[in-house]
């Protein structure tokens, strides 16, 4: 899975030989960077709950006929939930970004086949999109998390909008 | 090829959790002894060539055998091989510790390894001894306990948990190959 730490290592593997001064720096910035990363990461799995649900509303709110863009559902609540259920798979995996830090799991476990997938089950991107903006404006610093945290987070909300769009 | 960050991710993701407060302190630990690590790896790296020489100079001692005719080193190609692998073994698990996880030392390194060495006849003691040997080699080298000449200008600390670590990834290539 790419990292700053994997691509240096496959680096010099490829060309056979041992870590370098350069390779070390790489890591070296990587790591300095990561406490931040791994601050939003945690913050992220204490409070992803309430954030899935704020962006299921703001969803609503703005579709009030759900994804589908279909007449009003009898059963709306079964939609809200599947709604909410993305959101969460999609922030685990950004909590997983955070941790390893580097785009490869959303890229390999969401954002291949994504586009395909939606308009397979004719779910309008635009709903994600909006739920993620909601996201992305939800987050405050410092009530939520310090301002280095927040961006590690928010560039990674922006690369899924990125990816929708 | 996963790293001590990529690893969490691989298992949390395998139980759908978010990886949260506990499994995050093990790599809190990673970075706080990022520059420990990054030493280590340097201190394996710049001495590569005396650590695999001393090595495989320390079977042929230990084993007279071996550079008799029919041994196993025995010739200089078969020597420059078994040097160019000890080399080979070492950097991966540079690699290895850099990463923080073996997967790259087991993919790319070690998988098929004994078959291979099986093919070619290679004695498999002598290969685990001389790996043996570059344990201990790179254990004093990382905690800086080695012989006074190469002792590396640094503020001396505690790092016998990176060298226990990397002396897990030369015990995991003596069982792959014995």
């Amino acid at each position: 899975m790419k990292s700053v730490i994997t691509t240096v290592v496959g680096a010099a593997d490829s060309a056979s030989r041992f870590p370098s001064a350069s390779d070390m720096e790489s890591v070296q910035g990587s790591i300095q960077r990561a406490a931040a990363r791994l601050e939003a990461a945690e913050k992220l799995a204490s409070n992803y709950d309430g954030i899935a649900q704020r962006a299921v509303d703001a969803v609503y709110a703005q579709y009030p006929n759900g994804a589908t863009g279909r007449q009003p559902r009898k059963c709306a609540t079964e939609g809200k939930e599947k709604c909410k259920r993305d959101f969460v798979h999609y922030l685990r995996l950004i909590n997983y970004c955070l941790v390893t830090g580097g785009t490869g799991p959303l890229d390999e476990l969401a954002i291949n086949g994504q586009k395909e997938v939606y308009k397979a089950l004719s779910i309008d991107g635009g709903t994600y999109v909006a739920g993620f903006s909601n996201m992305r404006n939800d987050g405050c610093s410092p009530r939520d998390m310090s301002p280095q945290a927040l961006t590690a987070y928010n560039t990674l909300l922006d690369y899924v909008i990125n990816s929708l769009g | 090829m996963l790293d001590a960050f990529s690893r969490k991710a691989i298992s949390a993701d395998s139980s759908g959790a978010f990886i949260g407060g506990g499994e995050l302190a093990s790599l809190k630990s990673f970075i706080a002894d990022g520059n420990k690590r990054l030493d280590a790896v340097n201190a394996i790296s710049g001495n590569a060539a005396c650590i695999v020489s001393d090595a495989v100079a320390g079977i042929c001692c230990e084993n007279t055998g071996l550079t008799a005719p029919n041994g196993g080193v025995y010739t200089n190609r078969k020597m420059a091989a078994c040097l160019r692998d000890g080399e080979i073994v070492l950097r991966y698990v540079s690699y290895a510790l850099l990463a923080g996880d073996a997967s790259v030392l087991q993919d790319r390194c070690l998988n098929g390894l004994r078959e291979t060495y099986a093919a070619l006849g290679v004695p498999t003691g002598s290969a685990s001894r001389a790996v043996a040997i570059m344990k201990a080699a790179a254990g004093a080298l990382i905690t800086n306990t080695n012989s006074q000449p190469k002792k590396a200008a640094v503020t001396q600390g505690d790092c016998s948990s990176l060298s226990g670590e990397a002396g897990s990834y030369f015990d995991m290539v003596i069982s792959a190959i014995s």
